[in-house]
């Protein structure tokens, strides 16, 4: 009797778990046959997850794009933030849990290739081109195949350049303190502008370094002319100028010894702050407590805005620029979507009409922005309103500056855009995309032994390099790294084979 | 005569029964069936196909637990922690306990007790930054007391076998006056009447606390003690991440299971992987709670050797730096 029951009670505990853990269901592809545009008799409420801190202006932003679209597509959309603290977490479990969901932001650092992978992502082959069209007419054809795994579309890429420079952000008005004139783009440049406020600015540090971890083997790599593998294994580099580029690790490239004695010897000289690692301030440049940031263009507009006195200046140090994959910002469909054509439709309309777009992107005129003669904007308040976090949605034609930016960034930018060619030095490696599914194991235990041994050193936090340089390479040794690198050569060797068909 | 099946039982007593009810259905929704989640630890997760249609892959998620022998260094590193952290805060806890029952003083014992307890509120990021601004190289409140007094400063961060200590003490100023609330219960608890005969027969206030105090909470003790056990193999992740932030040097003495995995894998999000890691905490704490459960004296002595030589070696750990 006993057992029966516990049998009885057993089975009605898997079931309720079945039915429980199995809410998501597949639902894919649908919405095929009806050509041309969309049926908009209906009217729907689609629902959009970006990433970052939900302004509190949210609601007469939605209020006053809700009277466009509704009017435009009979549709409402409803737009869910996933703040900053917990996006690690949670945007995974979007897709895990079943809801039903229109759109999202994807980005590489968010997994696109690993989630579209283990399909989380409706496949947009055919439907992009057949409710988007306007969107898919202005889509690049790199573009489209780095949105493309497995051989399914799974995102809307950009249609936003983003590039792959890394360089110095500085304070201009220390540096013509310091009597320096050239830009700074250079290692040398960079150590004469440091030497100066060790001296004359002991109130701040020379270079911003935190906790996240130290950028300077990825300046150090670029300016070098050298790329790496994918933006989740930056310990893995290789040469997109070299006809048969061979995949190495950071500490077997060429320098790389000299490159951390260096570094040890910027450590010494008080460049950065010993507890480095430990230091969760990221905004030191910003506020004036440190005078040199290494990090991307976009950054350095941001502070620029934030702190006009300041002159910052940006030097690239990146020896050939590329653009980054598209997927860098992209939007994506939830294979538990109900309404994928409409979705597709207001991308669309996002994307191409400029109207539609400053009511999505930057708001209400007036009320959360304003706009100069040369069509910059201006937040009115911050704490009301900046702009939106569904970074995917820029384009060329439609995004605006914000009133403030230097002139230097359009012009180094269009510099960029000149000098690059299309499948020619890193331009080239756009396109791959790096499958990690058979080496996650290693993959994981690699990323955890570049923390614990890698950071550290690039840091000078040794008093032996030498002697730290090889209890890194055997720890990445034991936690697989040769096994990575194979796996990494094979693919890049079979896109390269790929490309010269 | 007949035997009792469940069902005359259940007859006999619907009321305990119908009381019963609401605790058992929610152990049963809350702890019970989530567990089948467990079963991702043994397959490749696919958000289409769901927890229950995935494919299995063997053992592969566990891999990475075990593929660079961290696992054992971080296992190990986990159960001495939570070790030491047990016995730290149980033993300050019982003693401040003490203390406070004997202090007669109303206004100074509120306050004593208060104090005590704040730290329990205080979040960990908040403390990170305290520990941050205590021992950071060039600013830390210890380097610029040292350099005040002329001496060499010290670089905490490369020092790895100062954490133990360090966290260790933060983890029992925050644990303390929050365990001391229930000890102070039990020693209220015990009968004034048996104090007072001892102190008319001439005992001191040691011997009253030795041979009466200790004695009658002792049941409290290792109820709290077992409690402490089931968990320990599960890292305070957030301590430890706020404390020891992303400094490598430090990781081979401060990194646990919870730290490990998370910085593994943040960057390459894997719920399999991270399924997996649970599911090894959780075994290993079950087979532990069954250990101990199954006999209890037996049980005690062995604690106490294993405390002993655990204790033995981090002595000498400590003492040969």
């Amino acid at each position: 009797m006993k057992k029966r029951l516990l049998a009885t009670l057993l089975a009605a505990a898997m079931g309720l778990s079945l039915l429980t853990g199995c809410g998501g269901g597949s639902s894919s592809g649908g919405g095929s046959g009806e050509a041309g545009t969309v049926d908009t008799s209906k009217e729907v409420e689609l629902v959009m997850y970006v990433i970052s801190d939900r302004p509190a202006g949210q609601d007469i932003v939605d209020e006053n794009l809700n009277k466009l679209l509704k009017e435009k597509l009979n549709c409402t959309l409803k737009i869910n933030w996933i703040g900053w603290a917990e996006y690690a977490q949670k945007y995974p479990l979007l897709f895990s849990s079943g809801e039903a969901f229109d759109m999202a932001y994807c980005a590489g650092w968010l997994g696109f290739s690993n989630l579209a992978r283990r399909g989380a992502f409706m496949e947009l082959d055919t439907m992009l081109q057949q409710y988007a069209p306007d969107n898919y007419a202005l889509q690049s054809e790199t573009a489209l195949a780095q949105a493309t795994v497995d051989g399914h579309l799974y995102a809307v890429p950009t249609l936003l350049p983003t590039y792959t420079t890394y360089g110095a952000i500085y304070r201009g008005d220390i540096a013509a303190e310091a009597g320096i004139t050239d830009t700074i783009d250079t290692f040398e440049e960079v150590e004469q502008y440091c030497d100066y406020i060790v001296a004359n600015h002991p109130e701040m540090e020379a270079i911003n370094e935190y906790s996240s971890g130290p950028e300077t083997s990825l300046v150090w790599t670029r300016s070098n002319g050298l790329y790496d593998i994918d933006a989740n294994l930056r310990f893995l580099f290789y040469d997109p100028s070299a006809e048969h580029p061979t995949v190495t690790p950071l500490y077997d490239l060429e320098g790389a010894t000299d490159f951390y004695k260096r570094m040890k010897e910027w450590c010494d000289k008080g460049y950065w702050s010993k507890s480095a690692l430990a230091d969760t301030d990221s905004q030191k440049t910003q506020n004036g407590k440190a005078g040199l940031t290494f990090h991307n263009i976009d950054t350095w507009s941001g502070y620029t805005v934030q702190q006009p006195d300041w002159d910052f200046k940006y030097g690239t140090m990146t020896k050939d620029v590329a653009h980054l994959p598209f997927t860098q910002d992209c939007m994506v469909i939830s294979n538990t979507s109900k309404n994928p054509e409409r979705a597709l439709a207001l991308w669309n309309l996002i994307t191409t009409d400029q109207e539609v777009y400053d009511a999505f992107y930057y708001g209400i005129e007036g009320t959360t922005y304003e706009l100069n003669d040369q069509g910059q904007f201006t937040i009115l308040d911050m704490d009301l309103y900046s702009t939106n976090a569904m970074w995917a949605a820029r384009t060329m034609e439609l995004n605006r500056n914000q009133a403030g930016v230097p002139e230097e960034y359009d012009t180094i930018r269009e510099g960029w855009e000149q000098t690059i060619k299309d499948g020619v030095g890193t331009e080239k490696f756009t396109g791959f995309v790096l499958d990690t599914t058979n080496i996650t194991t290693e993959v994981a235990a690699c990323t955890n032994a570049k923390q614990q041994y890698g950071w550290p050193l690039e840091l000078g936090y040794t008093d032996d390099v030498e002697a730290s340089i090889e209890e890194y390479r055997q720890a990445m040794k034991a936690a697989g790294i040769d096994k990575v690198v194979e796996e990494c050569q094979k693919q890049l060797d079979a896109y390269i084979e790929s490309l010269g068909q | 005569m007949k035997k009792e099946g469940f069902f005359d039982e259940f007859k006999k007593n619907k009321a305990l029964f119908a009381m019963a009810a609401p605790a058992f259905i929610l152990v049963l929704v809350m702890s019970y069936f989530p567990m089948s989640g467990l079963i991702l630890a043994f397959k490749e997760y696919r958000y289409n196909l769901g927890v229950f249609g995935s494919p299995f892959n063997g053992l592969q998620n566990f891999g990475y637990l075990f593929s660079s022998g961290t696992g054992w260094l971080i296992t190990r590193n986990t159960i001495l922690y939570n070790l030491l952290n047990l016995i730290t805060s149980q033993l300050f806890a019982v003693i401040i306990a003490i203390f406070i029952t004997e202090i007669h003083a109303k206004y100074f014992k509120k306050v004593t007790q208060t104090v005590i307890l704040l730290p329990y509120f205080i979040s960990w990021v908040v403390v990170g930054v305290f520990v941050f601004s205590i021992f950071n190289y060039e600013t830390g409140l210890i380097n610029s007391v040292i350099q005040t007094f002329g001496g060499e400063k010290v670089n905490f961060y490369m020092m790895p076998m100062a954490w133990p200590v360090i966290i260790c003490a933060f983890n029992a100023w925050k644990w303390t006056g929050y365990n001391s609330v229930i000890y102070i219960a039990a020693v209220t608890g015990v009968d004034g009447e048996i104090n007072e005969a001892a102190a008319i027969d001439g005992a001191t206030i040691f011997q009253r606390i030795r041979y009466i105090t200790l004695p009658s909470i002792r049941p409290t003790l290792v109820t709290m003690i077992l409690l402490q056990v089931g968990r320990i193999l599960r890292g305070d992740f957030e301590m430890f991440y706020q404390i020891v932030g992303n400094n490598g040097q430090l990781f081979n003495a401060t990194d646990v299971i919870d730290t490990y995995v998370f910085r593994s894998l943040i960057t390459n999000p894997d719920i399999g992987m991270t399924a997996a890691a649970t599911f090894y905490q959780s075994v290993l704490c079950f087979a532990i709670i069954i250990d101990r459960q199954h006999d209890r004296e037996e049980d005690r002595r062995r604690l106490r050797a294993v405390l002993k030589k655990e204790g033995k070696k981090l002595w000498q750990r400590m003492t040969k730096i």
